[in-house]
């Protein structure tokens, strides 16, 4: 446990360091933001016509209430958070990377329900908005970073037990 | 003649059963944390005052706590103010802070004997990584959002400032998030171990 720690830590900073330079926010980070933005706006097109996006602001037709998604609200830093995890903890290189595909998916998919969710938060309320915005639904991401990773380590588990198949060809 | 003592039946505990749990107690961890904010942060604003006042005497004169909201009033000038005027940020501490609720409500549905001293270590090693992002926040403010006419007389150098706008970001989008978790699964060794290794269950 101490190593992972060490590890998952140091990882950590160094991943986020990365992310903070400015070849990272041009051509990953901005991206990434502007994709959010599009695919939240695109599943709330589906029952609402009204919605719009630019960038990575999404705004509608019928209120003057928009939406920038911003650093911590793109899923970037839930997403360096489970990598690191997942690569600090020992376990073979085909789990990882399955576990880095899925685990990477879900978290966005959370993302994507926590921007809809915080969109019409807002228009109803605006207090309403802060508090699920400053602190449950960033509490809830790192939640579900925190479920993905202990169901993937239970799995890495399974798959190098004694008799599993996996175990079986390694 | 057979003693009357049924066996205890305990439903294992599974992933599946371990998160319902812990989405069930959030509603109460947030509902106390927020009311009982004031007294809870108090210890990470003695944290911030102590750090304040070792490493920035020349900066700050002192931090007041209005519920969750630190008041650091400084030595600093405003940027075009009358003589005399002094520069106040305020940093909400509650940013900072939901990882309490959290890290409480994955201990409560934990169910291990020892949550009571779980609970009180991580409220104890929680409280730093309060305190220093709000230092960061602060330090931010004063250094680098204010503008140039505030930040040099703050006296920091390019590669401080450097150091202060990640310090700022590492301490806003990482720390709070991160502390909880890494706490509890430093915590919770041998539940996190009982979960991997039941054989056959779901997650």
């Amino acid at each position: 446990m101490p190593r992972f720690l060490t590890v998952f830590v140091l990882l950590l900073a160094l991943a986020f360091g990365l992310e903070l330079t400015p070849w990272a926010q041009a051509f990953v980070v901005t991206p990434w933001t502007d994709t959010v933005a599009r695919v939240s706006g695109a599943l709330m097109r589906t029952f609402d016509a009204s919605i719009t996006t630019s960038g990575n602001v999404i705004g509608s037709n019928a209120s003057p209430f928009a939406v920038a998604i911003e650093a911590g609200c793109n899923g970037v830093e839930a997403t360096l958070v489970l990598v690191a995890a997942m690569l600090a903890f020992p376990a073979p290189w085909p789990h990882r990377l399955a576990g880095i595909g899925v685990g990477v998916a879900t978290v966005q998919v959370l993302n994507v329900i926590r921007v809809v969710t915080l969109f019409y938060l807002g228009q109803w309320n605006e207090h309403a908005f802060e508090w699920a915005h400053l602190y449950v639904w960033q509490a809830l991401i790192m939640l579900d970073v925190l479920i993905v990773w202990v169901i993937w380590v239970k799995m890495a588990q399974s798959d190098t037990a004694p008799g599993s198949p996996r175990a079986a060809a390694a | 003649m057979t003693p009357d003592v049924q066996p205890t039946v305990t439903r294992p505990t599974t992933v599946g059963r371990f998160v319902l749990r812990t989405l069930g107690y959030l509603p109460v961890t947030f509902f106390v944390w927020y009311f009982a904010a004031p007294v809870l942060l108090y210890p990470a604003v003695l944290i911030v005052r102590a750090i304040a006042k070792l490493a920035l005497p020349d900066i700050v004169r002192s931090v007041e706590q209005a519920r969750a909201t630190l008041t650091f009033i400084t030595a600093l000038r405003p940027s075009g103010a009358a003589a005399g005027s002094v520069l106040t940020v305020d940093v909400d501490l509650l940013i900072y802070a939901y990882g309490l609720p959290l890290f409480a409500a994955l201990t409560l549905a934990a169910r291990e004997r020892a949550w009571k001293r779980q609970l009180a270590i991580g409220y104890a090693a929680l409280l730093p990584c309060i305190a220093l992002p709000a230092l960061a926040d602060f330090l931010k403010s004063v250094a680098i959002t204010a503008g140039p006419a505030v930040a040099s007389q703050t006296g920091f150098v390019a590669w401080q400032r450097e150091a202060i706008a990640f310090a700022f970001q590492f301490g806003s989008l990482i720390v709070p998030a991160v502390a909880p978790a890494v706490l509890w699964v430093a915590l919770h060794g041998r539940f996190l171990a009982e979960l991997r290794h039941r054989a056959g269950a779901s997650p």
